[in-house]
């Protein structure tokens, strides 16, 4: 157990935690061994998986746009999960492991609102306390979001401190946590933090993935040549990639949001300067200043407004498996409208960034090439923000 | 030369004295006034001064500090800046210092830099709290006779990993009183007195004990086993009630060195 603990991709990843969470952390990866090597954990999880959340969901061949660009796409229907979009896998999987470890009660960060959403969700199937930590001004921008977590019977605590965003209710909730971890589980909704939660994060999501293999081998009898996901945190990217990772025939790569441009610095790509830095818990690539302070990220997706990104993306680009690239917010709006249009699908602002870049990669492949694009959200949530947009209104900072 | 904090640390028990420890956040009100409030402390009879070099995202640290280290930040503060003022310090005083700060602050800097120039500036100590045990060794491997020392923190929660944590330890083991994070007052964790008998029992080095202390009253029942006690949430809020009066800073370090060792 010793040498599992504390587990980094290269040089990124490990436990920049308080001494105070070290053994909980401990504890934590000693249940999640134990669970995923136990068949009846796994049963429960499919279960789930199946009759509450509607998997699985299509590997779409979306023909008008394959004959509109080139290759054969394919999109990855996450965005018919229930509540709309991919996180639901990862909550339920760490919502189960709570339960068996005994816990009472959960607590999550959110920064849009659809991880705080999926956490609510989950705590009312399995009758647990939920407490979601937002940013004061998160709240703004998504209240709608906020009374649905309120609905569902979540407490939504608003954090004031630094920015009042993601990564401040990110501080706040590990904050609690430290002080709460003997009856508390902290549900993260992304692929980062301290380990073991990336790689826990990954084995919830790796069901994208392990479904659209099976999908794509039976529809096209050979695996894809390009798989494609957005990164903001990267939970929906490493569930699509995952299983494709030791596949090297088939490309892969991962879409950060480069808001208004990275030479502006207006920017979301943690990847784009390759600068490394220790972040809620984990080191990997930060967006961060001249003295070493950590730079707010901006993009029109509240989903990617994240500073940072999981550690094993970070080892995934220097090991040069995964390829990053970035779309900025105007081109995102143009795929989003674009797929409306085309396959009348209206997918999430997250989710377009991938889309967009799709639609670049496509022009450089062949017909019979095979495409699979990660539509990790639904859109509905973005209406707003879209039309606001069109009219000329840039309500992101 | 002898490690400040250790120094001073052998002198207080040779004495039969306890040592009490204050924190205070760089740059406020700003970075001139820091350096006067050290000095200040300095002939009030502190022992050891906890500098806080603020972090943008500070998860160790209660709503106190984080605003304090907010603000620092606002007004300009760095990492460049707080080494300028140490340099200023130490032209006329010897106060043992610690750099109390988080690990993005030295990795950014670069860990062979930044311990040099602790070094050549005259920091004496580092308090690293989102750097646990096993993600030391990057900064260790730098560590000399010469540099400043890596304090170690264990939790009420730390149990079985309190000989580890204990065993290479220098300069004082630093026990937090409570679960969480600084500043949240008085309400320890309910094992703490057992817990610090523990840790001193596994100790050879002086045991301090510090998160949610205001006065030496919060830790008469502790006072027998703990070495001294670390004041920070609360000393900051005493600084600005008292608009950084250096009596009034100076009145509160004896108080609670004569209290604590009463």
């Amino acid at each position: 157990m010793e040498n599992q603990q504390n587990k980094k991709y290269g040089e990124f990843g490990g436990q920049y935690v308080s001494e105070s969470l070290m053994n909980t952390l401990a504890e934590l990866e000693q249940a999640y061994r134990e669970a995923i090597a136990d068949d009846s954990f796994w049963e429960e999880y499919n279960y789930y998986m199946k009759e509450y959340v509607g998997r699985e969901n299509p590997l779409y061949l979306a023909k008008n746009l394959s004959a509109k660009y080139g290759p054969k796409i394919y999109l990855k229907r996450e965005d018919l999960n229930h509540t709309g979009a991919h996180k639901i896998n990862n909550v339920i999987g760490q919502i189960l492991l709570a339960k068996r470890m005994g816990k009472k009660k959960v607590i999550a960060e959110t920064g849009a609102g659809q991880h705080g959403v999926a956490t609510a969700t989950g705590a009312a199937l399995f009758g647990m306390e939920c407490t979601v930590y937002m940013g004061a001004e998160d709240i703004e921008r998504q209240k709608l979001n906020v009374f649905r977590m309120e609905m569902l019977g979540a407490k939504v605590v608003s954090v004031t401190s630094g920015s009042s965003t993601l990564k401040d209710a990110t501080n706040e909730a590990i904050r609690i946590w430290a002080k709460q971890a003997e009856d508390t589980f902290y549900v993260i909704g992304s692929a980062v933090g301290p380990h073991p939660y990336p790689e826990m994060v990954k084995e919830f999501q790796r069901i994208i993935s392990k479904e659209a293999k099976a999908q794509c081998l039976e529809k096209e009898g050979r695996l894809p040549d390009t798989v494609i996901a957005c990164c903001g945190g990267g939970s929906n990217s490493i569930g699509m990639f995952a299983e494709f990772i030791d596949e090297p025939q088939v490309e892969l790569i991962g879409v950060e949001a480069a808001g208004l441009g990275i030479e502006t610095g207006k920017h979301a790509s943690a990847m784009a300067l390759g600068n490394p830095g220790v972040l809620h818990g984990m080191r990997s690539y930060l967006l961060q200043d001249d003295n070493g302070n950590v730079q707010i990220a901006h993009s029109i997706s509240a989903g990617l407004d994240y500073p940072g990104i999981g550690p094993e993306h970070a080892y995934l680009r220097d090991t040069g498996r995964v390829e990053y690239v970035s779309i900025t917010d105007s081109e995102c709006i143009d795929a989003l409208l674009e797929l409306c249009r085309v396959e009348g699908i209206i997918p999430a602002i997250e989710s377009a960034h991938a889309l967009a870049y799709a639609f670049k990669k496509a022009k450089t492949m062949k017909p019979d090439d095979v495409m699979i694009v990660c539509l990790s959200g639904r859109g509905d949530k973005d209406v707003h923000t879209v039309a606001q947009y069109l009219e000329g209104k840039d309500m992101n900072k | 030369m002898m490690n400040r904090i250790e120094h001073r640390m052998q002198e207080l028990q040779q004495n039969k004295e306890k040592a009490l420890i204050t924190y205070m956040t760089a740059g406020l009100p700003d970075m001139e006034k820091t350096v006067e409030i050290i000095k200040e402390q300095a002939n009030a009879g502190i022992d050891v001064i906890e500098l806080g070099v603020p972090f943008s995202d500070p998860i160790a640290d209660g709503p106190v500090i984080q605003d304090a280290s907010y603000r620092s930040i606002q007004n300009g503060t760095s990492l460049v800046k707080v080494f300028a003022a140490v340099e200023q310090v130490r032209k006329d005083c010897e106060v043992p210092l610690i750099f109390m700060m988080y690990y993005n602050t030295i990795l950014h800097y670069g860990v062979e830099a930044f311990v040099k120039k602790c070094r050549e500036v005259g920091v004496d100590g580092l308090i690293v709290p989102d750097l646990p045990y096993e993600e030391q060794y990057e900064l260790k491997a730098y560590l000399t006779e010469e540099s400043p020392i890596l304090i170690q923190l264990v939790s009420p929660v730390s149990k079985g990993r309190i000989p580890k944590l204990v065993k290479d330890a220098k300069g004082f083991i630093y026990c937090v009183s409570s679960m969480g994070v600084t500043g949240q007052g008085a309400d320890f964790h309910a094992n703490v007195n057992q817990y610090l008998k523990e840790v001193k029992a596994a100790a050879d080095i002086p045991v301090m004990m510090g998160f949610g202390i205001r006065t030496a009253k919060d830790v008469e029942q502790q006072k027998e086993t703990i070495d001294g006690a670390i004041v920070g949430s609360a000393f900051i809020k005493l600084m600005e009630e008292n608009q950084y009066d250096a009596r009034a800073i100076a009145d509160y370090i004896r108080k609670f060195k004569a209290e604590l060792n009463a």
